[in-house]
């Protein structure tokens, strides 16, 4: 008795009666003003990476897109496949790095990529800093149950590595750190918005399958320094850090560091899957 | 629907009039011109949000969507609509919220008083109001995909395509959803009149 355009019209006429309680748009306008306004680099949208390399480059076909920044968005639906636009530009930019970079000629840093919430500085990163890791913003000691509540995000276990020694939560819930000895494992929430920062020179970083996605491996030891939410204060002093692989599943970065071998810890990667 | 729609940021000097020209003062680094697209579709985001599941974080959520949009500005490929690409941000906000919150993600939404039409019997207006709360209630109880489906469709008044885009599917899942949805409530909404 009810035709199929009946039904339709009907919805469409319920759809116009439905209330959605909204601020007024002027305010969210200001609001989101103010947020951006506040947070770092606030000129502008982040210009597109790559840009010294893309200029020695001259006009490699994919070049003129940020394909990392692409990349890391790109990745966050499911499913979704990297471009093979994307992958020529960044094969290209680390071949330009491997074969076209003079040290005399070389800025202090080539490259900046940015990928599940990490960004890489690479280039000519000078000395290595050194002394005691200092501990992220508000980071304390919980119990895995505990961090489970504290966290807006799943946290993943890798079945390989067992339970964790320690856990700790950071910066209001936004990172999550399994530790096992001599392994660390870091999970904070959002891979849209930089959350570590590693400067680093040769050997360069490698793009590696994780499952049906990427992930980049960072084979030498080199610079951390963690960026608090929103900007916060001053961010910490970078520290040491040994070999690291970083990916990102669900909207989640992760980096796993102190498996000194690209196998090891691609198997520990994929039994967090 | 808007309350401050086209008109306003015409009228307001400098205001940009589209959105490509917004985008573009936005990539640039002009703040008002991001202001007045936040302003153009903060409406519809909250709407998107709030029926996708957001509930009372639909605030929060629309926020966060605009800010990520704003620093992904330069991944917007220039020339194509603005609105699906937004709400695609929206909607994903909106999922990772529901999916952190361990819950499922309802469709949150009051239906309004309509008056009645001319000439329309008081018995009349009820029977409409009464009707139209039961294929709410029919919509609400789908399952999670068609619903989604039917709200972008209908509630959100969304092409095939940019159902498509807003909901990540291939458009043949989107048309699939819709239909089995489609099927569904017609099921229930006889059986309820009968």
């Amino acid at each position: 008795m009810t035709s199929s355009d009946d039904l339709e019209a009907g919805l469409l006429a319920l759809g116009e009666t439905l209330d959605v309680p909204s601020p007024p748009p002027a305010e969210v306008a200001r609001a989101v003003r103010a947020r951006l306004e506040s947070l770092p680099g606030a000129d502008g949208p982040p210009a597109p990476v790559a840009g010294a390399v893309r200029a020695r480059l001259g006009s490699v076909e994919g070049a003129d897109r940020p394909a990392p920044v692409r990349r890391a968005w790109r990745a966050l639906r499911p499913g979704a496949r990297p471009r093979r636009r994307a992958i020529v530009s960044v094969v290209a930019i680390l071949l330009a790095l491997f074969f076209g970079a003079t040290p005399a000629g070389r800025a202090a840093v080539v490259e900046v990529l940015r990928f599940a919430g990490v960004e890489l500085r690479i280039g000519d990163p000078g000395p290595l800093p050194s002394g005691v890791p200092s501990p992220l913003p508000g980071e304390r000691r919980v119990t895995l149950e505990q961090a489970r509540e504290q966290v807006a995000f799943a946290i993943s276990v890798p079945s390989r590595l067992g339970e964790p020694s320690e856990v700790r939560v950071s910066d209001g819930g936004r990172v999550v750190s399994l530790f096992w000895p001599g392994v660390r494992l870091d999970e904070y929430d959002g891979v849209l918005e930089v959350a570590f920062r590693k400067e680093l020179g040769p050997p360069w970083p490698d793009q590696v399958n994780l499952g049906t996605s990427q992930a980049w491996w960072i084979p030498a030891k080199h610079g951390l320094t963690y960026l608090p939410r929103g900007g916060g204060e001053a961010p910490a002093r970078a520290r040491l850090a040994d070999p690291t692989l970083i990916w990102q599943q669900k909207g989640v970065g992760l980096r796993l560091e102190g498996v000194g071998d690209l196998q090891g810890a691609l198997e520990i990667a994929r039994s967090a899957l | 629907m808007l309350p401050c729609g086209e008109i306003c940021h015409d009228i307001r000097e400098g205001a940009p009039t589209d959105d490509d020209e917004a985008i573009a003062r936005s990539l640039a680094g002009d703040l008002d011109a991001y202001e007045a697209l936040v302003t153009r579709y903060s409406a519809l985001a909250h709407r998107t949000a709030s029926m996708l599941g957001a509930g009372d974080e639909a605030e929060d959520v629309v926020q966060e969507a605009f800010v990520k949009a704003y620093r992904h500005l330069a991944t917007f490929r220039r020339g194509a609509p603005f609105r699906p690409w937004l709400l695609r941000i929206v909607a994903n906000e909106t999922h990772n919220l529901t999916r952190s919150r361990g819950r499922r993600a309802e469709l949150v939404v009051k239906l309004t008083e309509v008056d009645p039409a001319k000439g329309e019997v008081p018995e009349d207006a009820a029977v409409a109001t009464d009707r139209r709360s039961r294929l709410l209630e029919a919509v609400r109880t789908l399952p999670e995909r068609e619903r989604q489906a039917v709200v972008c469709r209908y509630f959100l008044q969304l092409s095939e395509a940019e159902t498509a885009q807003v909901l990540d599917l291939p458009i043949g899942t989107v048309k699939s959803r819709t239909f089995r949805g489609l099927a569904r409530l017609r099921e229930g909404v006889a059986r309820d009149l009968i």
